[in-house]
């Protein structure tokens, strides 16, 4: 995990923005996405269901990817990945 | 590692419970889980070719019909096939139609139904499969 700065710092290979889809829009946007970049790169999924704040980080520890930490914002918030 | 099972018998035919079962299916997809889906008797009606208009009805409260869909819409939830179709693209999804069940609304062979349909089964395989799921739901 990473602390907010290191994360404000971050600059993803990929950003997902998934704000206008309800649960299950953002994980299925997500699992998409994850097979779109390389090993060892950075994705950052914007969501605004609440369920996917959990369900995200789970799913990424359980398929080998790294969950780097989250980041609220204003009525959404951001999911760090690195990429297994 | 071995891809889990999932198994569903998916008996009903109302679009409420086809929107829940393609919400699971979403999430076993994600799961990259490999799904055999059993549809029963109610639930083949909605895989019948030229039924997509006809699959409106509610199982649970009935009543509140405009609500729900009022809310699928604003939550730019997927129709139940987009779901369906969705899992399949995501991972190994393979959708059997209990041969009973498809004469009941008058599909008897593989054209009859829609493309998400992979092949019409007896029950035997149905029990089969659930025997050998890690997950098995009954929708």
């Amino acid at each position: 995990m990473m602390s907010t700065d290191e994360l404000i710092a971050l600059v993803a290979d990929k950003v997902v923005d998934a704000r206008g889809t309800a649960c299950p829009g953002p994980l299925l946007e997500a699992k998409k996405a994850i097979g779109t970049i390389a090993s060892g790169e950075i994705m950052e999924v914007l969501s605004a269901d609440e369920g996917t704040k959990k369900d995200i980080p789970k799913w990424a520890n359980k398929k080998g990817h790294e969950y780097l930490g989250t980041i609220e914002e204003s009525g959404y918030f951001k999911i760090y990945l690195k990429k297994g | 590692m071995e891809n889990k099972k999932m198994t569903m018998a998916l008996f009903s035919g109302s679009i409420d419970k086809l929107t829940g079962a393609g919400v699971v299916l979403s999430g076993a997809a994600a799961d990259d889980m490999d799904v055999d889906i059993y549809v029963l008797l109610m639930g083949a009606r909605a895989f019948v070719k030229d039924n997509e208009d006809k699959i409106d009805g509610l199982s649970e409260y009935p009543h509140l019909k405009d609500e729900f869909f009022k809310s699928l819409e604003t939550l730019k939830v997927p129709t139940w096939i987009e779901f369906f179709e969705m899992a399949k693209d995501l991972t190994n999804v393979k959708i059997h139609i209990c041969s009973l069940a498809g004469k009941m609304w008058g599909g008897e062979k593989m054209e009859d139904f829609i493309d998400l349909a992979d092949d019409i089964c007896g029950i035997g395989e149905y029990i089969e499969s659930a025997q050998e799921a890690d997950v098995h739901l009954f929708i």
